[in-house]
């Protein structure tokens, strides 16, 4: 067995009696004298001690995380961050809070600033939580609270980053803005965000925001009975977030928003090769710079409320008949089907009739006999009449969706609308009513149910100039860290493949060539020796179709009922060249596309060879002869 | 062996129902504390959660093991846990300046509050074996300051003078108890006086700031008299009622440091005011006394002194950190037994007490 320690028979415990009793006085005493010190602490200074708790100089001081740059295809900034400086106060830093604010409107007033603080929060917020009581200063005012810290208790400044946007209306439906993170959206919020983050709130800004965001920092600070920060007691490093690049060609697009100038409507500009965004305007716009935390309540009412919406994205959310721009998709079904002969000639003598209906071509005296190619040159309404008589309106409603219309086209940017292509039974499950074979006729130029934005437009022309291929059009161009390390790179994404042989597509792209370039053609406006131009202008109604025209003249009196003027075009065209560029324009209630639309098309273009012009002249190595 | 029911009939529910109702305190006390803290922290309480539980069962295999078989390894125990020690000291990882702890798997162990009760059995062994009826003599006790000097000079290195500190006066605690004489006491003494001033000079910088601090908390408000003055901010500010659970601005606010570590007795105070102090200190006071019950109703001498260094340890742990966190004391890291948080400290704390419930319900059991 083993020796197990321990001798019963010697242990008395007795023997230890007495040191136990000074043990256990020893313990009663030391937590009698920790209930005492307890006693004196809580209950006699306890007053004293809560008052001095309220009055704790130590805060947490987050460290905002610098926001990521947006670049375009060049490295072109076009959104950076700058310091700006807000008036932060903390209430419990002074005894008399009405006392200090009236102070530093005083001092205002002395220096006749103008000032509009924010009072609202003071009541919401706890009293040791700083608030904010104005929004990006001046320098002027700066100064005087810098000057004046002793007399202002609890007010201090906070600089804050603040985004600058260079590129100031021209871009911002794209760019959109930043701002305050909403109680709304904090309570979906599954980042970590915090009351008073700023966040993304439209466009690429909103878009990319993760990757724009960065992490914030923190830092504990004491500070003094001024405000005056004594020492940094703890710092976690914020880390910036990442830059973007667009595919956007800032030149190209400064270019386009002048051309179009004041006027409501939209250009977009693409490359046909791989689907990439170099220009995206819409009009009117807003000025991003004023959402850096200054917009003024009447500014933003301005522009919230403004019936022409400068906010909204007009290439991706604006919603046209196609007009005549859509005969490209009535032609390729027609040819595809087999339904025309590219000289089957119709006589045009200025009207359609269908039923004890008449429809109209926009040339009242007629075209006389057309083939396809001049149809699509003179734009003659009543030949393609007769084609959407003979396609009908399901078969046309398949080829506009190969032409990626009717569906999102895909693009990196939020709110994009899908346009709306009709066919029977849409219109029996949407209206509860047939389809009437006249509609048919009106879908045939583009007219009716019909409606596209600027960027299915785009696409779709640009589908035909790069030989079939229909991209997902592309504006982000990469995601890179500060440092330039690549995060991301966005690759040309093909969506689908057009039906069509080449040798149509050929035809088509013949015919849109003619009706810039031939006499008689409606865009010949745009013919211009050296860089050869594909494009259709159109013209699209905004009212139905009167067929009387004394009616139609009256509502022209109307502006906001005037049409909408629309071309679309690629180039350069030509035996072996290959589109690399692709514009649509539409000019919201402003006549007929040839004369309105396609000059703005014609300077884009202009620009887009120009640059590309002295860029290669750059590379080019210089004295080759010599 | 034969298992005997009378086991099962003596067990001390009493122990088990304290301990477990003051971790449960510390539980509630550390949800508080880490609330709203930074992202990592805030799941604290849940792993404190998942130590009791670990705790718990070392806990069940403390007290089935009959202690006098326990303690016939007590010195191959100790001299695991003093080599764990120096594994610390060559590969252990190092936190805020002071290399405590080893990693094993996933998660990290401080073999320093392990060494608190190895040193125990040890030493109750030590005291058992050597019993000579008379108060000892200064050479006897040469074999126990020895057992305690080796893992409190490892101690001292890592640094953590909180720990090694414990150690000396948990040495000191169970020589009074096994009896000394009188003149070897006052060499001792002596010998203490003479010393101090020469270990002044091994403390580190930030240990002496500490120590000239206690004596005058407004020496250097901003620098080491900080955690003081702001503890007892927010001590006093409890008031009698406290500000509420999770109300607590102090801590709330973040500034009061260690808070779910050495300071927790501060959101405590802080929350739960005078009042919640009042039960808390009755609380350990009862765990104390019944400890020192157990040790005086032990079978045997062994699980007298083992029952009695157990209480000892959770006395002085309790009544040092309250009274640091109440600047009674100077500033030294001891944790408040079952309150801070602490994976090794509570999973030791909780096989101790198995330890005394060993005793406890063993006090019936005749010699086999």
């Amino acid at each position: 067995m083993a020796q197990i320690p321990g001798r019963l028979n010697e242990y008395d415990p007795g023997e230890f009696r007495a040191r136990f009793k000074i043990l256990l006085l020893i313990v009663l005493v030391a937590l009698s004298l920790l209930l005492i010190r307890l006693w004196y602490l809580q209950v006699i200074k306890g007053e004293e001690l809560r008052a001095r708790s309220e009055n704790n100089s130590v805060r947490l001081r987050k460290i905002k995380s610098a926001r990521g740059l947006i670049m375009d295809r060049n490295r072109q900034v076009l959104v950076d961050n700058q310091p700006s400086f807000d008036i932060l106060f903390i209430p419990n830093r002074t005894k008399d809070v009405r006392d200090v604010i009236s102070k530093l409107e005083r001092l205002y007033a002395e220096r006749s600033l103008q000032y509009d603080m924010d009072l609202t929060q003071l009541k919401r917020q706890a009293s040791f939580m700083p608030v904010k009581l104005e929004k990006a200063v001046t320098r002027e005012k700066l100064a005087v609270v810098e000057t004046h810290a002793l007399e202002l208790p609890g007010v201090m400044i906070d600089v804050v980053p603040v985004r600058k946007y260079f590129y100031g209306e021209s871009l911002a439906q794209i760019l959109g803005y930043i701002g305050e993170i909403s109680p709304e959206e904090l309570e979906h919020d599954t980042s970590g965000c915090f009351a008073g983050d700023l966040i993304g709130k439209f466009g690429i800004e909103k878009y990319l925001d993760p990757y724009l965001r960065g992490i914030n920092g923190a830092e504990q600070v004491e500070v003094n009975v001024v405000g005056k920060e004594v020492r940094v007691i703890g710092r976690i490093e914020p880390v910036a977030g990442y830059n973007v690049m667009l595919t956007i060609d800032a030149q190209l697009q400064k270019v386009a928003a002048d051309a179009l100038g004041n006027r409501a409507g939209a250009v977009a500009v693409m490359d046909p090769r791989d689907g990439a965004i170099l220009a995206l305007v819409s009009s009117p716009s807003f000025d991003p710079n004023l959402f850096n935390g200054r917009i003024s309540f009447h500014d933003w009412e301005r522009i919230a409320k403004d019936p022409e919406h400068p906010m909204e994205n007009r290439t991706i959310t604006g919603l046209y008949p196609p007009g005549s721009t859509y005969k490209l998709v009535v032609a390729a079904a027609a040819l595809q089907e087999d339904l025309i002969r590219p000289d089957t000639s119709i006589l045009c003598r200025g009207t359609f009739d269908l039923g004890n209906r008449t429809y109209r071509c926009w040339q009242k005296k007629g075209h006389g006999m057309v083939n396809l190619h001049r149809a699509i040159v003179e734009s003659c309404d009543v030949y393609f009449y007769n084609l959407g008589k003979m396609i009908g309106v399901d078969k046309l409603a398949w080829y506009a969706g190969q032409f990626g219309f009717g569906a999102p086209t895909g693009i990196d940017l939020p709110r994009e609308r899908a346009g709306l292509i009709p066919t029977k039974a849409w219109k029996l499950a949407k209206l509860k009513e047939p389809w009437q074979m006249g509609e048919t006729i009106s879908l045939a130029i583009g007219q009716g149910f019909n409606l596209v934005t600027p960027l299915q437009l785009v696409n779709a022309y640009s589908t035909l100039a790069n030989g079939g291929t229909l991209w997902r059009p592309r504006i982000i161009q990469r995601i890179e860290t500060q440092d330039g390390r690549v995060l991301r790179d966005f690759d040309p994404e093909i969506k689908g493949r057009l039906p069509l042989s080449e040798k149509n597509m050929e035809l088509l792209r013949q015919g849109f060539w003619g009706a810039v370039n031939e006499g008689g053609g409606t865009g010949y406006a745009l013919k211009r020796l050296g860089t050869d131009v594909c494009g259709k202008t159109g013209t699209a109604q905004v009212v139905g179709l009167p067929e009387d025209e004394r009616a139609r003249k009256m509502m022209r009196i109307s502006a906001q009922q005037r049409d909408h003027a629309l071309f679309v075009c690629f180039a350069p065209c030509g035996y072996d060249r290959r589109p690399e560029i692709a514009v649509a324009v539409i000019v919201e209630h402003a006549g007929h596309g040839g004369a309105v639309a396609a000059p703005i098309a014609r300077k884009v273009i202009d620009a887009y060879f120009e640059s590309k012009k002295t860029l290669v002249n750059k590379q080019s190595p210089v004295g080759i002869g010599s | 062996m034969k298992f005997d029911r009378r086991l099962i009939y003596h067990f001390d529910w009493t122990l088990l129902i304290l301990v477990l109702l003051i971790s449960f305190i510390g539980l509630v006390n550390i949800y508080s504390a880490g609330f709203r803290s930074f992202a990592g922290q805030e799941n604290l309480y849940i792993r404190q959660a998942q130590w009791i539980v670990l705790g718990l069962l070392f806990m069940g295999v403390a007290f089935s093991i009959d202690y006098r078989l326990i303690s016939h390894y007590a010195y191959i125990i100790l001299g695991v846990s003093v080599i764990l020690l120096l594994v610390v000291l060559l590969f252990g990882y190092a936190t805020r300046g002071s290399q405590r702890w080893i990693l094993m798997g996933g998660f990290s162990f401080q073999p320093s509050e392990l060494v608190k009760l190895t040193i125990i059995l040890a030493l109750a062994r030590y005291f058992d074996d050597h019993r000579s009826g008379t108060a000892y003599r200064l050479r006897e006790l040469l074999v126990p300051f020895l057992i305690v000097l080796i893992p409190f000079l490892f101690i001292i290195r890592q640094p953590d003078l909180g720990t090694a500190l414990i150690l000396l006066i948990l040495f000191v605690s169970m020589v009074f108890f096994a009896g000394i004489q009188w003149h070897s006491l006052l060499i001792s003494l002596a010998t203490a006086v003479v010393l101090l001033p020469l270990g002044w000079h091994f403390l580190r910088d930030y240990q002496k700031d500490r120590i000239l601090t206690f004596f005058n908390h407004e020496r250097d408000p901003l620098g080491t008299g900080y955690h003081i003055i702001q503890s007892m901010i927010a001590v006093g500010s409890g008031g009698i009622l406290g500000k509420g659970f999770l109300k607590g601005t102090q801590t709330q606010l973040k500034f009061l440091p260690e808070q779910q570590t050495d300071f927790v007795f501060s959101v405590f105070a802080e929350e739960w005011g005078f009042l919640g102090c009042l039960v808390l200190i009755v609380l350990f006071l009862t765990l104390i006394l019944w400890g020192l019950k157990i040790a005086v109703h032990s079978r045997d001498y062994l699980g007298t002194l083992i029952s009695f260094g157990i209480t000892m340890i959770i006395f002085w742990e309790v009544f040092i950190n309250i009274g640091m966190v109440l600047a009674v004391l100077p500033v030294v890291g001891i944790p408040l037994p079952f309150l801070s948080y602490g994976g090794s400290a509570m999973v030791v704390l909780l096989a101790a007490v198995g330890l005394l419930m060993n005793v406890s319900m063993r006090r019936f059991l005749l010699q086999p």
